[in-house]
């Protein structure tokens, strides 16, 4: 692994104090995303994924470990404007159009989306989306939406891209589609990604590596390298070594 | 709102329209209370013969209204964001607002005019009518933000305020623009108190008040409906405003994961003490800076102190006292059982609403006109069709709690999502069924709301009703007192008046606190 990773964690614990019992969201947990590598990040409801990836944004504290952003600590890195990020939900700001809302990072960073009309034209175009830039959330379908916030996370020319199962509201065709569309997005800006993710086939289909998580208390317990040559396409999805490979972390995730 | 469109519907005009001929008739056979209630051409001759008066009076009551409806609301919204982004400033506002809230402004109207000059008691009292409101709906608004997009934010390194601009402010609009609603017809109202409480050549209080002994049930109505007119229409205007805007505020998906509670849990205790104690002094703090700004003689103005020494040392206390009392024992119980009327109601209607959408749809012109019905304009209506004793109180007080508690069940029954609704039915329940099981339970934090915030209303029905009609109670201990020029007796009614509406309003919320924290449910604000 590379020196300087992309995303590390390490050591890292969070409990949550509930009433009664404190539930233990992440426990020791490691993770090293090498620059320009795309990780997957799987496991059961409940095993911290959604937690890990939220520390690593700075949206939650944790009470232990070391977390690093490109070298830095979440809060600079984020405030740096090096990140970017699309959540399960496209959370789009409903009176916002679709440039506005791919906008939005922009002008959190303090800087002027005007400026950026260009790049947000050509990022509408990436995730096909001519003719809606003044369309409203409302009048978009779910798998729009999810275009959209994809645009906004990459808006800022992010060196490293969180996705918290951006196509788990959609359905199982339109998310084939999505996964192509975002590993050719994803192998045009050459970022750091990390995904989180239920879906075993997207995982492998999308990753360089698989990390494995299990519930109580949330964990690590596998790293998988996926080794398809890409750009993958729907083939990949017949070839009885992306069958062998998902059924190896499908045992690894049921703990055999 | 849905329900606000069914205004403009045919069937909302058919009803109205019998409605007017009905009145017609009725009023032609002299049919309710020997002529009590004219018949509309009536009312339109007369306000034709009246046509030079209304301009200067309108004028008058609307200039008041706007001036205090714009500074009130500007505080108010100023006050919500700081509200919002200091939870420790909020809580030390809480006595103040509070008693903003509860003081009846009837109470308040004599105060105002012994201590301010000109027009400003108006201003001031139309201003006090709307603060509470786009307050609260602002608070409300900007705590009821999608947590969603505000990670978003927090995710490229954004605070609590590019939250608050970026996704807080806007989404509090649709809130705020129902706040000004709802204070739009307050202003109105407040305005007109002031006008009713004294000075002044112009106004429509001022023209109800000197048309009230002539006997002329003509000009009186249609003094009444003009001034609904005004407060309808501004009511309307927000209205119309809101329903175009509010479309594209909503999410697109629901978010199930509620905002963090802006409570501010992890202090000190010996800071929330000193919070709380602080909340407690404020409103007193306020009232005796008032006077000393106002530098209003202490003969007439009095300090918190000063009711005291009224009340309780000064030689002709134990007779105050007694007044007091007497007075009080007149008011609580009339006041208690319209309350309990008109929510009652209010609630067996509201949750019905879903099974009988269409008698919903008839019903609503009827609430709105009534809803934004000035209740001093109302009151001399009400005195000439049922008389002066206990029954017109009563209709009052039912009436003014009725239709803003109806108004609040509805709007919190409406927020059940469907998928909620659609669940027992899936299972074959019935109407009644799906109502046990959803709409009942979805309704009850609204009714507590509802009754928290409609006893300040209730208590000024009552002492309207008292000051214009049955010569007993507060409102006519108060109204006496102004007579015989007793400052003390007015200062100790508008104090005992608010002290009385926060504590009910406390009650309601310890008893609100207790049940909802047992069923799971959250307080409405």
């Amino acid at each position: 692994m590379s020196p300087t990773p992309g995303i590390s964690l390490s050591g890292v614990c969070k409990t949550y104090r509930g009433r009664g019992a404190d539930v233990v969201a992440l426990q020791d947990m490691n993770l090293d995303c090498p620059p320009g590598s795309f990780t997957a990040l799987i496991g059961p409801s409940g095993c911290g994924k959604s937690t890990a990836m939220r520390i690593a944004l700075g949206l939650e504290d944790h009470d232990a470990g070391n977390v690093r952003i490109a070298g830095q600590a979440p809060a600079t890195a984020t405030a740096s404007g090096i990140t970017g990020v699309a959540f399960q939900d496209a959370a789009l700001l409903p009176w916002r159009t679709v440039a506005r809302n791919i906008a939005l990072p922009l002008e959190v960073l303090g800087r002027d989306p005007a400026r950026y009309s260009h790049e947000i034209a050509k990022l509408i175009d990436l995730v096909g989306l001519e003719g809606y830039e003044s369309a409203l959330p409302g009048q978009l379908s779910g798998g729009m939406r999810q275009r959209v916030s994809i645009a906004r996370a990459l808006i800022t020319s992010p060196e490293v891209l969180f996705m918290d199962e951006p196509f788990g509201a959609l359905d199982q065709i339109r998310r084939r589609q999505m996964n192509v569309e975002l590993q050719r997005i994803w192998l045009e800006t050459k970022s750091t990604a990390l995904l989180v993710t239920h879906g075993i086939d997207e995982a492998v289909f999308l990753a360089d590596y698989v990390v494995v998580m299990h519930a109580n208390p949330g964990r690590v317990v596998e790293v998988i390298e996926v080794p398809f040559a890409r750009p993958r396409n729907d083939e990949l999805y017949a070839s009885p070594e992306f069958h062998a490979l998902t059924d190896r972390i499908a045992r690894v995730l049921h703990g055999q | 709102m849905a329900s606000d469109r069914g205004f403009w519907r045919s069937p909302a005009l058919r009803n109205t329209l019998i409605l007017l001929v009905a009145w017609e008739i009725a009023g032609q056979l002299k049919l309710v209370a020997g002529g009590a209630l004219p018949p509309v051409s009536a009312i339109l001759f007369r306000f034709w013969a009246d046509r030079a008066d209304y301009p200067n009076h309108v004028a008058a009551t609307v200039w008041a209204s706007v001036a205090g409806f714009v500074i009130g609301n500007i505080i108010a919204v100023g006050a919500g964001v700081l509200f919002v982004l200091f939870p420790r400033l909020q809580r030390l506002a809480r006595g103040v607002n509070i008693a903003v809230f509860a003081l009846p402004p009837i109470a308040v109207a004599p105060i105002l005019v012994l201590t301010l000059q000109g027009m400003a008691p108006r201003v001031v009292m139309a201003a006090l009518g709307v603060y509470f409101v786009t307050m609260t709906a602002t608070v409300v608004g900007l705590s009821q933000y999608d947590t969603r997009s505000a990670d978003v934010v927090r995710a490229y390194g954004g605070g609590n305020w590019l939250v608050m601009k970026l996704v807080r402010l806007r989404g509090a609009v649709p809130d705020i623009l129902g706040g000004l609603r709802i204070a739009a017809p307050n202003a109105v109202l407040g305005a007109i108190l002031a006008e009713f409480g004294g000075g002044g050549r112009w106004g429509l209080g001022t023209y109800l008040l000197g048309s009230l002994g002539r006997g002329e049930p003509a000009r009186l109505w249609g003094i009444g409906l003009v001034a609904t007119l005004i407060a309808g229409l501004s009511y309307a205007v927000f209205a119309l405003v809101s329903a175009r805007i509010l479309g594209s505020t909503r999410s697109v998906t629901l978010n199930t994961a509620l905002p963090p509670s802006d409570a501010d849990t992890d202090a000190p205790p010996a800071l929330r003490l000193a919070l709380s104690a602080g909340a407690i002094a404020l409103p007193f703090v306020l009232w005796w800076a008032f006077i000393r700004v106002t530098g209003v003689p202490e003969m007439i103005a009095k300090t918190p102190w000063g009711v005291i020494d009224y009340l309780f040392l000064a030689d002709t206390s134990a007779l105050a006292r007694a007044k007091l009392m007497g007075a009080l024992t007149q008011t609580l119980p009339i006041t208690a059982l319209g309350m309990v009327a008109g929510l009652g109601f209010a609630f067996l209607l509201a949750i019905s609403a879903r099974m009988i959408p269409g008698f919903i749809r008839a019903f609503m012109p009827i609430a709105l006109v009534t809803q934004t019905m000035p209740l001093v304009a109302l009151t001399p209506l009400l005195v000439l069709m049922l008389g002066r004793g206990l029954s017109v109180t009563l209709w009052i007080t039912i009436s003014v709690t009725f239709f803003p508690a109806f108004v609040l069940l509805v709007q919190g029954i409406q927020r059940v999502p469907q998928s909620v609704l659609d669940l027992p039915r899936a299972y074959g329940a019935s109407a009644w069924k799906e109502l046990r099981m959803v709409s009942i339970p979805a309704a009850l934090p609204y009714l507590f709301a509802a009754t928290r915030l409609t006893v300040p209303r209730a208590l000024l029905g009552v002492m309207i009703a008292e000051w214009l009609a049955t010569g007993s109670g507060l409102g006519n201990l108060l109204n006496q007192s102004r007579g015989y020029l007793d400052y003390g007796m007015i200062w100790t009614v508008a104090s005992a008046s608010v002290c009385l509406s926060v504590a009910f309003y406390y009650a309601v919320l310890a008893v609100e606190r207790r049940t909802l924290t047992r069923l799971g449910m959250q307080v409405v604000e």
